[in-house]
């Protein structure tokens, strides 16, 4: 679904932005306290050092890293249902390749920043500095040591906002404008030519699929269902998914196999959270657009463990 | 038959007790003895690893049946040169007009089953039904009707109570998660 997601620096009101343009557009708020609940609730505790401290100091260890890891296939999924808006944790970076989706940065000078921190909490300027460049630090090393990126480069984002002159209430209306003019997806009811969603379909003419390239594990289930003799097509149709305000289509999905007999699409998939979330995507709107049409996911490290189970001495080596 | 685990390793992670499968095992003959009064019942136990299940879940039944076993090459196998997916043991009885129950150790795929299903439909039984141990419908791929199930499993590689890692294990009294090498 929709994301926005809001990086900033520490002092910056990128934290009150983030809840306005929540409140504004209704999206699901994501910080670091509905993670730790959330993750909690499935009974995933944040390790003794809390990792966002801990890897400014050194690099974290397995335990933080899982926890990181969790935290991101926690967010995927949220995204798979929610809209959201994503503040810190790197949303920018999770979520680049997948519109729509808006990414901010919020900044503002370094001094502008000491004094915000001063008022908001009561501090002298020394405890406000200190506390600053050590927040400034810990966001640095997270970026680098999680995400090997380098915090001070905001090429990544779409819309950067200072906010030394500008008010947070402006701001947070600007980000949002920015997601309805550039990110929201724009549908249209019918596909090109007013023809129906039915016409989506695109149908491959059997002389192209001579040239057709499967992987190795598409051979192998393939090779799996020929000796269950159960009929096959490799990606014999193309579903058109999302079209943008001139008609053109802009997201289509192409399963790999459609068994006849059992009027069945199969979609090998990897199980990593970025690619599984895409997928599941794709397959909710099959199911929005397509509601007569059966896919179903099949993970290919559980089909692998399958032909483990068939081959023991073999490793795999995928 | 033992519980203790045959070797010292850490590979063996207990996740159905013994107790739990008795009683899951008693549950079922019960089940499986209401549904089936007065029928002319034909239990087919697919070899090898439904054995222990088959015997013990017959004991907990009080009506009259009749067993049978059939056994079909698995993908991969490297005995298998034609290829294809073939009967390697054949029923004795004939199940024509019978009310047949099929007794798997673990459906996961489907496709095992749903080729079996399909041959056994062509020697016209009365009825044609299905009881597993376990069920793991997370990495099914074809659907298969299962009628009745002991348990649900989630996607991992089992041992015990039948089900074997190259040929060990089936006699644990148990069902565990097996850490394979």
């Amino acid at each position: 679904m929709g994301i926005i997601t809001i990086s900033r620096e520490f002092g910056s009101g990128g934290e009150t932005i983030a809840r306005l343009v929540a409140e504004k557009t209704k999206f699901h708020l994501v910080n670091k306290e509905t993670i730790i609940k959330g993750l909690s609730d499935y009974g995933i505790e944040q390790p003794p050092e809390d990792p966002e401290k801990a890897v400014s100091k050194e690099d974290i260890g397995p335990d933080g890293r899982n926890y990181i890891e969790a935290m991101h296939d926690y967010i995927y999924d949220l995204a798979i249902r929610n809209n959201l808006v994503i503040l810190g944790r790197g949303g920018s970076f999770l979520f680049k390749d997948y519109p729509p989706a808006l990414h901010v940065r919020v900044i503002a000078q370094f001094t502008h920043r000491v004094n915000k921190v001063m008022k908001l909490y009561g501090l002298n300027s020394e405890t406000a500095v200190k506390l600053v460049k050590e927040k400034d630090h810990e966001k640095r090393q997270y970026y680098r040591r999680i995400f090997d990126l380098n915090w001070n480069n905001t090429r990544p984002y779409d819309l950067v906002l200072n906010t030394e002159k500008m008010g947070l209430e402006d701001a947070a209306d600007i980000v949002v404008a920015g997601y309805r003019i550039h990110a929201e997806p724009r549908q249209v009811k019918d596909g090109p030519d007013g023809t129906d969603i039915e016409n989506g379909i695109l149908t491959s003419p059997a002389e192209e699929e001579a040239d057709k390239f499967m992987h190795s594990s598409e051979e192998e289930f393939a090779s799996m269902l020929d000796f269950y003799r159960i009929r096959w097509d490799y990606e014999p149709k193309t579903f058109l998914l999302e079209w943008d305000s001139e008609g053109n289509v802009i997201e289509a999905f192409s399963p790999d196999f459609y068994l006849p007999d059992q009027d069945l699409y199969i979609e090998l998939t990897t199980q990593k959270p970025k690619q599984a979330w895409r997928k599941n995507r794709k397959i909710r709107r099959m199911k929005e657009l397509y509601p007569h049409v059966s896919v179903r996911l099949i993970d290919k490290k559980s089909f692998e463990s399958l032909l483990k189970k068939h081959h023991p001495e073999e490793s795999k080596g995928e | 038959m033992t519980d203790k685990i045959p070797e010292n390793n850490d590979q063996l992670k207990v996740i159905i007790t013994r107790e739990e499968i008795k009683e899951k095992v008693e549950e079922l003959g019960k089940k499986i003895t209401d549904d089936y009064a007065g029928k002319d019942l034909v239990l087919i136990g697919v070899l090898r690893g439904s054995i222990y299940f088959l015997v013990d879940l017959t004991r907990k039944m009080d009506i009259p049946f009749a067993i049978d076993f059939i056994s079909i090459s698995q993908y991969g196998e490297q005995s298998d040169s034609a290829g294809v997916v073939r009967i390697t043991k054949d029923l004795d009885l004939s199940i024509s007009g019978k009310d047949v129950l099929v007794v798997e150790d673990i459906v996961d795929t489907g496709l095992s089953l749903g080729y079996l299903l399909r041959n056994l439909k062509t020697r016209n039984p009365a009825d044609l039904k299905v009881c597993t141990l376990l069920n793991v419908e997370a990495r099914r791929i074809v659907e298969v009707p299962v009628d009745y199930k002991g348990f649900e499993i989630p996607n991992i590689f089992v041992v015990g109570y039948g089900l074997d890692y190259n040929e060990k294990y089936r006699n644990l009294r148990y069902i565990a998660e097996f850490d394979r090498p």
